[in-house]
């Protein structure tokens, strides 16, 4: 009779509806045999329901999240009734901003003991930010959402814990009642548990005959109530999962603004980072170069001045140097002024990528097929993309030849780079070799954007960067 | 400006390094410097490479970029002040594409005596750097322009400048640069006597008692200035 509570119970029974459903395989197609496999799926997880950690976590859950709503409606009812018979004198606000604050608390618990017991993760809602002085605090705290929606939380989670209670619960105990009547005996006081006889599933035990029969009767019932109690405890916390989600956790409107002032701050930061290094390039670059560029110049200045003792090959030589400096002067200039904006965008994105592919170190086939222009922005960012990508496929592919598409697909505008060289770029955001690419996903990343790599070791590499039409 | 220091005087004795990341500056002040008769004692790119440079062989003054790797702030305006309190006699000429006051009053911090702050563009006169880089090395004071500017402005604030007269403002700039009576009667046009009144006025004013040393003097104004 206890056999199915053992492991060898459980082994056959699912012997059982193996031997079965093979017997059926035997004549038929593999359709039916799918369906034995699931047959013997839900039998295995059926049977093996009242041994899983999980199903003890959820009546733990029930158990203790239960006594915190109570501790919490009590707390909450006191302070809420007292508060609003003392609002005419002011102490009365206080009292409901001291019970806001105490909800809040409350349902960061319930958050806390669904990520332990459930492992159901609920992000907090969005920090208390109180204005400064007491004033502030008293209207952040009153007006504090994520307080009032807890609060909401305490009392719709009343009907769903006394529902829980005699759906579920019950049938926990009657199963403990019954498993354990056999040893208590037929005059075990446990029976006596008036309400809780009357659960869902539950009839009324009726004492019997003494003898073996009604015990034995009793235990197997027991024994069923067994396989049943799991899944009438998780339909209850079903719902109780769905409300903590809704009201304990940061509402739609927070959580959207939340990632887009992520996404702000990416943007900042990524734009922050240009200027610093266009300033870095400056100063380290040209801002050097004009200071050497004087320097000579006011030495040939001085040179020239004392004419008694002229030098003229000196001078000859501070004066090439100088011209020199002035050329790559220039050609730094032009190189940062380009790197800020290519004045070849200007006339579109496809004659920008064609004076990019012509320049590009490794010769470069380029196919264009977009209808309309993206905002300028989009232009940009899909512009340095080809630019930084192709400068990797010269600097690390050792590619013979590479290629560069730009499609329009809707909404979407898919860049391809492909290059017929060693492969294995991977984004690194520690190494120096390809920290290009991880700047460049960030980019991407900032305006919605996708950038995938293909690049298996031995080539060919292939990066595609979809990024919208639209900012 | 004129060269007031005779190329002969700076040339033999003056010992220099040089520590700027830049490697066209570098090698175009140590070509300069060379060429001007001082006696390179080190070109070097970073602070650390400085400070052993400054182990080998300690120089008369350390010619400083303050924007050095790794971070490319302040590691110059540090590796100063670590110069300055392991060697205190070595001068020093911090070097900076842009003048910063906090950098200024950091360095001054300690005194005004073998302390230099210049724009790097202030090479382009050949002479004048080489002139302020002597008097650092001798222990004396050279200030950028830009830098005493800004060191009033921020001054200017607490109101006591406002009780000079634009002539004495002027005075008392150039002397905050490090220059002596002569060099300011010559760049002003006016006769010494006038810059000694100008100056006896300035300390009065100011409620400094006189004295006739040059970097005594400066220290006086620049105690005024951080004030």
């Amino acid at each position: 009779v206890t056999e199915p509570q053992t492991d060898d119970g459980a082994a056959r029974f699912h012997v059982q509806v193996g031997g079965r459903g093979r017997a059926v395989g035997v004549s038929e197609v593999p359709v039916s045999s799918d369906r034995t496999d699931q047959f013997r799926r839900i039998g295995r997880t059926i049977v093996r329901e009242p041994f899983q950690r999980r199903t003890w976590s959820e009546l733990a859950f029930f158990v203790i999240s239960g006594l915190v709503a109570v501790i919490g409606i009590a707390f909450t009812a006191v302070t809420m009734v007292g508060g609003i018979f003392l609002v005419p004198i002011l102490v009365g606000l206080l009292l409901i901003a001291a019970s806001l604050r105490g909800t809040r608390g409350i349902g960061a618990w319930h958050r806390a003991l669904a990520q332990h017991f459930l492992d159901e993760r609920i992000p907090d809602p969005d920090p208390f930010r109180p204005r400064p002085g007491f004033i502030g605090w008293l209207r952040a705290a009153l007006s504090d959402p994520a307080a009032w929606r807890a609060l909401a939380y305490t009392f719709v989670k009343i009907p769903v814990l006394i529902f829980g209670v005699w759906f579920a619960l019950t049938v926990w105990i009657q199963t403990a009642i019954c498993l354990l009547y056999p040893f208590t005996g037929a005059g075990g006081g446990i029976r006596g548990i008036g309400p809780l006889r009357n659960g869902f599933v539950m009839g009324h035990i009726t004492p019997g005959p003494p003898g073996p029969v009604e015990p034995a009767v009793v235990f197997l019932y027991g024994v069923v109530l067994l396989f049943i109690a799991p899944w009438a405890m998780r339909l209850v916390l079903w719902p109780d999962r769905l409300l903590m989600r809704l009201l304990l956790g940061p509402d739609t409107m927070t959580a959207r603004v939340r990632t887009l002032e992520q996404s702000r701050a990416q943007t900042v930061d990524a734009s922050a980072a240009t200027l610093r290094r266009i300033e870095r390039n400056l100063h380290d670059g040209t801002q050097a170069e004009l200071v050497a560029i004087a320097m000579r110049l006011g030495q040939v200045k001085e040179k020239l001045a004392d004419e008694a003792h002229l030098d003229l090959e000196q001078i000859r030589r501070l004066v090439e140097d100088a011209h020199q400096g002035a050329k790559e002067a220039i050609v730094e200039l032009r190189d940062l002024a380009r790197g800020i904006h290519p004045p070849a965008l200007d006339t579109g994105l496809e004659s920008a990528l064609a004076t990019l592919t012509a320049r590009a170190a490794v010769p470069s086939e380029l196919s264009v097929a977009i209808e309309s222009r993206p905002t300028p922005a989009i232009e940009a960012i899909a512009y340095f993309c080809v630019a930084e990508l192709l400068a990797n496929v010269a600097q690390h592919a050792r590619a013979s030849r590479a290629s560069v598409s730009c499609v329009q697909h809707g909404p979407w505008l898919r860049i391809v780079v492909r290059d017929d060289g060693r492969g294995g770029a991977v984004v690194n955001r520690l190494g120096s070799s390809s920290s290009g690419l991880a700047g460049l996903t960030d980019r991407v990343r900032a305006v919605d954007g996708h950038l995938s790599i293909a690049s298996p070791p031995g080539g060919p590499t292939s990066i595609t960067v979809d990024l919208p039409y639209q900012v | 400006m004129i060269s007031a220091v005779p190329k002969e005087r700076a040339a033999d004795a003056i010992r220099v390094v040089v520590s700027e990341d830049s490697a066209i500056l570098r090698d175009g002040l140590v070509q300069l410097l060379s060429d001007r008769g001082f006696c390179i004692t080190g070109a070097v790119s970073d602070a650390a490479a400085l400070e052993r440079s400054v182990e080998g062989e300690v120089p008369d003054v350390a010619v400083i970029d303050i924007r050095m790797p790794p971070t490319f702030t302040d590691e110059g305006l540090r590796a100063a002040l670590e110069l300055r309190k392991a060697h205190p006699d070595v001068g020093i000429l911090l070097f900076s594409q842009y003048v910063e006051t906090r950098y200024a009053a950091d360095l001054l911090a300690g005194g005004a005596a073998g302390i230099g702050y210049l724009l790097k563009d202030r090479v382009a006169d050949v002479s004048d750097f080489v002139e302020a880089l002597v008097r650092v090395a001798s222990g004396g004071t050279a200030l950028d322009p830009e830098v005493v500017t800004q060191l009033m402005g921020a001054s200017r604030r607490t109101g006591s400048l406002s009780t000079l007269s634009p002539r004495e403002r002027e005075v008392l700039s150039l002397m905050a640069e490090g220059r002596s009576n002569a060099a300011i009667a010559a760049t002003l046009v006016i006769s010494e006597g006038a810059v000694e009144k100008h100056v006896a006025n300035i300390f009065s004013k100011l409620d400094l008692p006189a004295s006739p040393a040059d970097h005594r003097r400066v220290l006086a104004v620049l105690r005024y200035l951080e004030g």
